[in-house]
Formats: structure tokens, sequence, C-alpha cells
């Protein structure tokens, strides 16, 4: 008997322990770092290895078809087709054999590969590079991982982190420590994570990535401040109690100090859609040039003219990757923005020419409450479109540029929910290297941008 | 040992394997040869008959503009076949040296189908497709030119659908949307725009 209670108890532990683990084991997912989004993939543990599923991976990025035949799983992302076999180490992708460093799982009918390949296979299927850092679990996708630079000023003491896009970190401030956690930006380590500085007021910096995304710790010896400014690309963490204006570099003044800084912030007037990108490359001028990179050169170039004039702009994309037409459109539609515009950019005429959506406006009984199909979802926005085409118009006659307005069957446009007008640039000459010129792109966007400023009052007013 | 009548089967069956092989070499060439050939022009059957009227919408890169342009020409009775032969004739302008906007070679319409007298099902050849140039300026006039021009001849067309060799394409040439049906009163009021 008392043999019998020592093996209930046994299993009694063991139960409990397992059960303990279940309940205390946090859900492992991959954070997928996308220009279009980021968003979370839930792991599935089989045999130890970690594996993701393909199409929850996918979907988010693009166009995914996928069918089972018997043991196999064919898949189509954005045209590209794909092979995979249960229980395989071997793939196709695009017509070339590859392998796993694990077999293949089909479950339910779903596909899974081991986490570890999801960098390797994406850059098969999609053109666009991606990275995944294995420990923190986190995928890099079309090149938007981005590094900090930290530098340590003196009179005052101040650690001014800089870095090239916007950031908005959690921030908490302990005694002793500065706590930045960068959960939505795709930064990574700049190559030291470890800093010892030995100065009064700042002993030491680490960085870490973590599942939950980026951390930065300052470890400071006096109470600190942060503050941000240069629109969100830089923060400074200085000795005091309360937020001061950073003396020198005005880049450090605090967020409310500059329009850019507002720009940043604020809840975005205008989105900019650089059309085409990754395999979609639009028009090819010559074998360098191609649509893509100038309409996303426009667009940057666009942006900061934009925000040196305080106006808040976000782009759909900042790196040469694809987008889905219904991706540009829920970009922007969910971004809250007044204004959207596509850029592109053709060889074909010469000057400007705006475009609106061909779709009719509202029909009587409709209202902008209505129901709509998605590709008649501007309809109700058609109105504020016009007057945008036609402020846009009339600042590039003002600069000396051809313009010429018209509806044209072109998506998104007809799925956007704000007033939507695509600019398509043309040179003035017969040379498509015009199309790069930074004298000629800038002259086009001074006019749109002058155009955009003066829209603001009556868009927001409309909304 | 192996008995000669042994050895003679094999070698006469090396030899066939080897003349097999090198037939089937042979015919994939030739079928490649015919693949990479230039597009056939569709045919288009001789039509008899009193000539009729048939009006071009001709574009012109130059000024941005749709050209009416008249010409006269014996047509089928049949409204799909008078629509097929309509485009054909509006393409075969844009295929011409002197063309103010040109075409890729071998560009042309398979059918044009009309499941009701309103709805127009225009069936583009991919060369067609394949070889446009890309801008949302040069597809828009194709389009517009081709619905305008079927418009003229079918004046109860309502709306057009484009297809490519039989199957939906979503752009003319990553611009111009083919996705859905284009409702041709839009299209005339777009053209209000253009020269």
């Amino acid at each position: 008997m008392p043999k019998d209670h020592a093996i209930i108890v046994r299993v009694a532990a063991l139960l409990l322990l397992l059960l303990t683990a279940g309940f205390a084991a946090e859900p492992r997912r991959v954070e997928v770092y996308a220009p279009q989004s980021s968003y979370q993939v839930d792991i599935l543990v089989r045999e130890g290895v970690d594996y993701v599923g393909l199409t929850d991976l996918l979907e988010p990025l693009g166009r995914v078809e996928s069918r089972v035949e018997g043991k196999k799983l064919k898949l189509t992302f954005n045209g590209a087709e794909a092979e995979f076999e249960d229980g395989k180490r071997q793939f196709r992708a695009r017509g070339v054999s590859g392998d796993l460093p694990s077999k293949f799982l089909l479950v339910d009918g779903r596909g899974y590969i081991p986490a570890a390949v999801t960098a390797r296979l994406l850059t098969r299927v999609s053109d666009q590079p991606a990275e995944f850092h294995a420990n923190p679990r986190r995928l890099f996708v079309g090149g938007v991982q981005f590094r900090y630079t930290a530098e340590l000023r003196h009179s005052p003491s101040r650690l001014v982190l800089a870095f090239p896009a916007p950031v908005n970190p959690s921030t908490l401030i302990e005694r002793g420590r500065v706590r930045l956690l960068f959960r939505r930006e795709p930064l990574v380590s700049n190559g030291t994570d470890y800093v010892s500085y030995g100065d009064p007021f700042l002993a030491s910096t680490t960085f870490a990535e973590t599942s939950d995304g980026a951390e930065f710790v300052a470890s400071t010896l006096q109470q600190a401040t942060v503050s941000m400014g240069d629109g969100g690309r830089t923060i400074t963490i200085l000795a005091g109690s309360a937020a001061a204006p950073a003396a020198g570099n005005p880049a450090e003044q605090p967020q409310a100090s500059s329009p850019a800084a507002h720009a940043a912030h604020a809840r975005p007037f205008v989105i900019l859609d650089a059309a085409h990108g990754g395999s979609e490359t639009g028009a090819i001028f010559s074998p360098t040039l191609q649509e893509k990179a100038i309409n996303l050169a426009l667009a940057k170039r666009l942006q900061k003219e934009l925000e040196t004039r305080g106006i808040p702009v976000v782009l759909t994309r900042i790196a040469d990757n694809l987008l889905t037409w219904d991706q540009r459109a829920v970009s922007a539609n969910t971004s809250h923005a007044s204004l959207y515009i596509a850029l592109h950019a053709s060889t074909s005429g010469h000057g400007v020419r705006l475009y609106t959506a061909m779709i009719p406006t509202l029909q009587p009984g409709q209202s902008s409450r209505s129901f709509l199909p998605w590709e008649l979802a501007q309809s109700p926005f058609l109105p504020q479109s016009n007057i945008a085409a036609t402020a846009l118009a009339a600042e590039c006659n003002s600069a000396s540029l051809p313009v010429r307005t018209s509806s044209a069957p072109l998506r998104p446009l007809n799925s956007v929910t704000v007033a939507a007008v695509a600019v398509e640039v043309a040179p003035l000459g017969s040379s498509a290297d015009e199309l790069s010129a930074a004298e000629y792109q800038q002259k086009v966007v001074n006019a749109l941008a002058t155009a955009i400023v003066s829209l603001r009052s009556k868009l927001e007013a409309g909304q | 040992m192996i008995s000669r009548k042994l050895q003679f089967m094999v070698a006469a069956l090396v030899i066939a394997i080897l003349g097999m092989g090198f037939y089937l070499v042979h015919l994939k060439r030739k079928a490649e040869s015919i693949g990479s050939g230039p597009a056939p022009q569709a045919l288009v059957a001789p039509v008899s008959g009193p000539a009729e009227q048939m009006t071009l919408y001709l574009a012109s890169d130059d000024d941005y503009g749709l050209r009416p342009t008249t010409i006269s020409s014996p047509l089928p009775g049949d409204p799909g076949e008078r629509g097929r032969l309509t485009l054909h004739t509006l393409i075969t302008r844009y295929l011409q040296k002197n063309s103010e906007h040109p075409l890729g070679a071998g560009a042309d319409v398979h059918d044009v189908f009309l499941p009701d007298p309103a709805s127009a099902v225009v069936n583009l050849n991919a060369a067609l497709v394949d070889s446009h140039r890309s801008g949302i300026e040069v597809e828009q006039l194709t389009v517009f030119s081709m619905v305008r021009t079927l418009k003229a001849q079918l004046p109860a067309l309502t709306r057009v659908r484009f297809l490519v060799d039989g199957k939906s394409r979503e752009t003319l040439a990553g611009h111009a949307d083919l996705s859905g049906w284009m409702d041709v009163a839009m299209v005339t009021d777009a053209c209000r725009d253009l020269k």
C-alpha cells in the first residue's frame, strides 16, 4: 500500500508540474516587421523545432493562394509558385529546389515551415531581402530594420540617440535607470550592445532584442529625464527631473518646438503612396531606371518637404517592396489621414497628370454612411478628391508645369475612403533622366507641397 | 557466353533508343521554333456586302486625345463579329509605322462576346498586353480608344469588360484597371478631359 501511495503522489506531482508549466509558458510567436505592417505569427512546436504557418506568414504581405494535392502543398505568393511535401525537407520555389533544416509539415490542410527558414523562403518567393533573428524570434522583411547611433555629449551631460526613422518607444524612468522599449519599431543592434561610459551622469548602456521588441537601457548615476526631437528621430536622455530643452543642436529640442517634430507625432494629414515596388517595377525607362524607384524618391522628397512645412505625413512604403492594391487602400483608410496621394512616373507626355477615380458619385438616396462595395468606396469622397486635384493643378500651373486632370480606371483610388488623387510625373523634355534629376523632382514636389498645405483647412473641415 | 542472337537484339535496342532520343530532340526544337516566332495575327474572315461607316477613336500620344476617324467597310451582321472587326481595324492602325499611339507587334483582339446587348466582353491577345507601354496616360488612351470605338459601333453598349487570352487580368500594363466592368458613360465623361 505505501508503494501505491508513492506512485500516486509521484503521478500527481508530475501532472501538477506539467499543468504549471503549461500555464506559465508564454505563447511563442514570431514578430514580423514589414513595410506594410507589423504582425505576429504563432509558433507550432514539433519535435523541438519551431514551425510557422505559411499562410499566416505570407497573407499580410501579399496575395496567397494554396491548395493541397495529396501530401503536397502548392502555393502561389504574388504570382511566384512554391511547392512543399509533407515530411520532406526539399521544396521548390520559382522552379529552383531548396532544402529545409527540418521536414515540412502539413497539419489539417495547413502548411508549416521551420521558423529558421522563413527569411530564406521570403527572399526566394518575393525578391525582397529578409532577415530572421532566431533568439528574439524577429523577422524583418523588405529591409525595414534600422539601427541607432548613441553619442554622449557634455555641458550638460546627455546621451543623444539618433534614429533614421521616427520612433515612439515606451519609456520607463526608474531610479538609476532609463528603459526604452521599442515594441513596434524594427530597431536592431548597432553592433555594440554594451557600452561603459564612466561619466558622472551616465554609467553604461545596454541594448537587447527580445520577443517583445528591442530594449535600450541607460544606467544613470543621477535622476534622468527623456525628451524627443527631430520629429521622433532623436531621443535625449539628460540629467534633471523635468524635460528641459537641450542646448545646442536644434534636432534635440523637444517635439513641440518644431513643425517637423509636431508633424511626426500628430495624426497624419496626408498618406503618400509610392506606386509599384519589389518585383512589380512599373515602367522600365532604362536598364538602370525603373518607375518604382522614381516613385519612392518622389514620395520621400515630398514627405521631407511637407514635414518641413509642418504637415504630418505617412508613407505606404519606405523601401523597395511589393504591396497589393488592397494593402495600399487599407493603409490609407486606417491611417486617419485626410488626403491620399499616389505617385507615379512616366516618360510619355510632359509635365504632371492628376487622376481621380473613375467611378460614379453617390446616387440619390445614398449617403457616405451607406453600405458600398469595396470597389466603389471612394464614391462619397469624390467631391473632396476633385477639390484636391483642382488645387494641385492650380499650383502646378503656377510653377509653370504643364498639367492635366482626368478620371481614370486606376486602383486603388476607387477603394480609398478619403480624398484621393494619383499624380503621374513626366519629364518636361524628352529625356527620362530628367525624372531622376533632383532639381526637377524638387520643382514638382514644391508645387505639390504648396497645394497640399493649402488643402489642409478645406479637407480637415470636411471630415 | 552470350548468344549472337541476343547480342544483335541488344544492339538493335540501343540503336532504336538513340534514334528515338534524337527524334525527340528534333521535335522539341521544332516546337520551340514555332513557339518563338511572331504571334500570328487573328484571321479576319472576308466580309461581303455593302460598305458601312465605321468610326475609330484613334488615340494620339502627342496631344493626349482621341480623334474620331470614319472609314467605310463592309461589316458582318452579327454584333459580336462587328465589334471584333472594328477593334481589329483600330488595332491594325496602331500597328502601322506612323501610328501616333503605337502598340507592340502581334497585338490583336481574339473575340468580342455580347452576353446581352448592353454588355461586351473583349478578349484581347497576350501580345497586346505583354508588349504594351507602361504608364497611366498611355494605358488610359488605349482602353478609352477601344471602349469608345466599340460604343460607336454598338450604340446599346453600357459596359465593357476586358479579358486577355480568355482570362481576367488586373491591369493593362501595371496601371489601367482591367479587373472589372468598365462603365461606358464614365469613359465618355472622362474623355471630355482629353483633347
